[in-house]
């Protein structure tokens, strides 16, 4: 069943997202688009890129033509990582807020986004992270602009009202006590808490239970009125659809509103060098253990993040990986992994595995260990570098196969601030070489920075660590 | 499908009689060695989306190990006769292809996904594991191992845990969608041996009922030729299982311990949601008569946001992230109908409360006529949508053989949903389906 769900605890996806460079500065708008009042920026790998000239809005077209099927996204440059104390989850309450109605389209009038979409068969949905909230339907070409009407509509005229936020309330809290069932969920959050300690990537997406509970309307409000506004928000479209008619009708629906009156607040906190190992150590009932090992490393834009995506493929991109080898195939672990979460500022890099029956956590941990160690005392293979090249090469095809993987992709991108990455970072993974996975498997995986976590199970059949 | 076909099907749909040539232009099928072999041609450039199944999943078993069906599944991508696993991984993720196996109560299920110039590559693998694991002692140990551990892992599961007990209450013995329980399958697992798998394999493993379906950048002639390259000389198989028939829940018919008032708790430690299912079998496929009425009526009460269940039990009343209704395991044999929620335990009598009363209303008063059309609506467009990629057309095709049809019923489906009545829903519902013997099946910390 679908459902407005948040996108934390996704550490695991390897070759989903990394990234690389420095950002380059979006480049300001340079002609006239085809629609006036849009300004074409630029055409980059067939996206094309826009601006509303009157408020600031993004927006990227990736037409595709293969399906009469359109992807319609917006995503809202906001994430947990704006909530403070008191309001951490409020990111994530507001986007379930968006879904209780706008000034022309709720319920009420038989017209809200939910009545819509089902109406028209679309598939859609919303998500929050650290960096970023989106909202996005895949539907008929034809049912385009009754979607972009409503999405417009809720960006600055949300009802937002207080009986709403209390039954949604219990809603979003059964949500985080759902993602409490599982151990690891626990274990991965508990970990990310003690990494980070400055950086309010320190604290869940989906926040704080207490928070949750409490968080007043007016704060979400404010929170609200902040940051949802055309200039900090992307729209990109994905699919069959007409290019001028499309610009028109986002002109119409979003060209009605100014841009923020304030700037929208940067985060300007630093995360202080870690001078020492951290340790956190998670016990429920439970049959199986778990590990987690994780590092920060250089934001999601970061020229050594294609290296880094290399490195994690090598480590634990399918059975050839040396995870599996090293501890799957020899019967230490279940499943093991390594990703890097991108984020806008310092990302998390993790190793994970499940304990195999017989094997203790410390054996685990070692074993993840010792084959960073390798890489950083004797590199990777040539034929290990190519082959996620290859890789990339076929994903790069698959992503052309439909509209919303695209859409997706290009989201996460948005999030951790250059879109172009969506081009470019395949063409940067091609570029990477034995001799630069090494450099930064010696660069950001010092035992001093570290953070490792174990789930130990409460079952006295588990050996103990 | 280029956009101008697809748009013309769209439009030709609830019209019906020409669309068939227009999926035939597109859709091609044949025996193939044994095989079924289906064919989509998209316009999506060099990719190409494999679905298959054939019956060899978990009900197979029989009065055996019931673990053997899974295990042999596993073994498939552990080696076969001529080439170990790491080299057969090293081929398909040099080229970026991707095989995957599932083993499910009757069938198992192979997926791939490729680009066209290495298709030949892929099928040759796919045929080379069918036909000839390896079946090792040693990968089996560390097969047998991961197995364990998943069994392990899910006997903590609030969901596992009351999946399992409400597949249990309502399938009778004998129903091959009835399963064994986690413990009886960690048992059955811990005592397998690598002889039983072979046996196993030698008996199920055929072309026989073996569907193989290709959509993308593909052509008939040529993957007809690479299939039946790589299948030549195949042969063996068994039918699918039919299953008894299941008017009375296994709980009512006395096959299970009847637990008061019809319902079953499973007490897990330090569960901060529980997981509750309520529901009956129906003792109908989706091709019978009432099969597709029955499957619409259930997606007003419990599909989506603006279902009954979510608009009320989640949107108004604010008691649950997430609720829905159901009709499953109905492909190949009478199947089953369940609503599916979570709860805190503060609020788990509140909310079971709720999703009775709603069932009872929707039971007892049936759908609107205006439900209906949005509903149909929804459901037409939605169908469409699902198969705008080359997974969603493979997986429906797929679907739609196993259930019975033939390919015309692509085709055929949005006309077949326009023209159900709420008359006709609502005696769907009142035929198959009865509140009063519904089982209830809680799990977490009650």
């Amino acid at each position: 069943m679908s459902d407005y769900a948040s996108s934390f605890g996704t550490l695991f996806l390897v070759c989903a997202v990394a990234a690389v460079g420095a950002a380059p500065a979006i480049a300001a708008p340079t002609a006239d688009g085809p629609v006036e009042g849009i300004a074409f920026v630029q055409n980059l790998g067939g996206i094309e890129e826009y601006r509303l000239t009157g408020n600031g809005l993004a927006i990227l077209l990736v037409p595709d033509h293969s399906a009469p099927v359109v992807t319609f996204q917006v995503t809202y440059r906001v994430g947990s990582r704006n909530e403070v104390t008191g309001t951490t989850g409020a990111t994530h309450i507001l986007e379930h807020m968006m879904f209780k109605g706008s000034e022309a389209y709720s319920d009420a009038k038989g017209n809200s986004v939910k009545q819509y979409l089902e109406r028209v068969g679309g598939e859609y949905n919303a998500s929050t992270s650290v960096d970023r909230t989106n909202y996005f339907a895949t539907l008929g070409a034809k049912d385009l602009e009754g979607y972009i009407a409503i999405e417009a509509d809720r960006m600055r005229r949300l009802l937002l009202r207080e009986g709403d936020r209390q039954a949604e309330m219990t809603v979003v809290r059964n949500e985080y006590e759902r993602g409490k069932n599982d151990p690891d969920n626990l274990l991965i959050e508990d970990v990310t808490a003690a990494a980070y300690v400055a950086l309010p990537y320190h604290h869940p997406t989906i926040g704080w239970l207490s928070d949750i509970e409490h968080v007043p309307i007016e704060k979400l409000r404010a929170f609200y009125d902040t940051f949802y506004w055309p200039n900090n928000a992307t729209v990109t479209v994905v699919g069959d659809f007409d290019t001028r008619t499309t610009l028109q009708w986002l002109k119409q629906y979003y060209g009605v509103y100014p841009q923020s009156p304030a700037p929208i607040p940067e985060i300007y906190t630093q995360e202080p060098a870690q001078t020492g190992e951290r340790r956190v150590l998670v016990k429920r009932p439970g049959e199986l253990g778990s590990v987690v090992i994780a590092h920060k490393v250089p934001n999601g834009r970061d020229v050594d993040q294609p290296a880094l995506d290399v490195l994690d493929a090598i480590l634990s991109s399918g059975k050839s990986a040396r995870l599996y080898r090293a501890l799957v195939d020899s019967g230490l672990a279940l499943s093991a992994a390594a990703g890097t979460d991108l984020h806008r500022d310092l990302s998390l890099h993790t190793l994970y595995a499940q304990l195999a029956e017989g094997a203790t956590h410390a054996q685990v941990e070692q074993a993840l260990l010792a084959e960073i160690t390798k890489i950083q005392t004797h590199g990777v293979t040539a034929a290990e570098v190519l082959r996620v090249k290859q890789q990339y090469i076929a994903a790069d095809a698959y992503r052309r196969d439909g509209t919303a993987g695209a859409a997706a992709e290009i989201n996460e991108w948005i999030a951790v601030g250059d879109w172009t990455l969506y081009v470019r970072f395949p063409q940067l993974v091609a570029a990477v070489t034995p001799e630069d996975v090494q450099r930064v498997a010696r660069k950001y995986f010092a035992p001093d920075e570290a953070t490792v976590g174990w789930f130990v199970p409460e079952n006295p059949e588990q050996p103990s660590p | 499908m280029n956009s101008r076909s697809l748009a013309l099907f769209l439009s030709l749909c609830l019209c019906a009689l020409p669309v068939a040539a227009q999926m035939a232009k597109r859709a091609a099928r044949a025996p193939v060695q044994g095989i079924d072999l289906v064919t989509y041609h998209t316009d999506v450039k060099d990719v190409v989306v494999l679905v298959g199944a054939f019956p060899a999943g978990d009900a197979f078993a029989g009065v055996g190990n019931a673990a053997i069906p899974t295990l042999t599944g596993m073994m498939l991508e552990r080696g076969t006769s001529t080439q170990d696993q790491f080299a057969i991984a090293q081929q398909l993720e040099d080229v970026g292809a991707e095989i995957t196996y599932a083993v499910g109560p009757q069938s198992l299920q192979v997926r791939a996904k490729c680009l066209k110039k290495d298709l030949a590559l892929v099928i040759g693998i796919i045929a080379a594991e069918l036909r000839t694991p390896a079946l090792t002692a040693a990968e089996f140990d560390k097969a047998r191992q991961q197995l364990v551990g998943m069994l392990e892992s899910s006997l903590q599961s609030t969901d596992a845990r009351s999946q399992e007990a409400f597949a249990r209450a309502v399938f009778p013995p004998g129903s091959p969608n009835r399963p064994h329980t986690l413990e009886e399958l960690l048992a059955a697992a811990k005592s397998a041996n690598v002889d039983q798998l072979r046996a196993f394999h030698a008996a199920y493993y055929g072309p026989a009922h073996f569907t193989l379906v290709l959509a993308g950048d593909v052509a008939m002639n040529e993957t007809a030729e690479l299939v039946g390259r790589a299948f030549a000389g195949w042969s063996g198989g068994q039918a699918y299982l039919d299953g008894p028939a299941t008017a009375a829940t296994a709980v009512a018919a006395g096959h299970v311990a009847a637990p008061a008032g019809g319902e079953i708790r499973i007490p897990l430690a330090d569960k901060t949601s529980v997981s509750v299912l309520l529901g009956q079998a129906t003792n109908l496929r989706d091709r019978d008569p009432d099969g597709l009425a029955l499957h619409v009526g259930t997606a007003i009460l419990g599909e989506g946001f603006t279902s009954r269940l979510m608009s009320t039990v989640r949107d108004r009343e604010g008691l649950t992230y997430g609720i829905g209704a159901t009709v499953f395991d109905d492909t190949l044999t009478p199947g089953a109908w369940e609503i599916e929620a979570t709860f805190a335990p503060s609020l788990l009598p509140k909310g079971v409360a709720s999703m009775r009363r709603e069932l009872q209303h929707w039971w007892q008063d049936g759908v609107t006529e205006a439900e209906l059309a949005l509903r149909k609506q929804g459901l037409i467009g939605a169908y469409f949508v699902g198969l705008s990629t080359t997974t969603g057309l493979a997986d429906r095709i797929l679907l739609t053989i196993q259930r019975g049809y033939d390919l015309d019923w692509l085709t055929t489906y949005p006309v077949s949903v326009e023209a159900l009545t709420a008359p006709a829903i609502n005696a769907a519902v009142k035929a198959h389906l009865d509140p009063k013997t519904m089982v209830l099946v809680e799990a977490g910390s009650l």
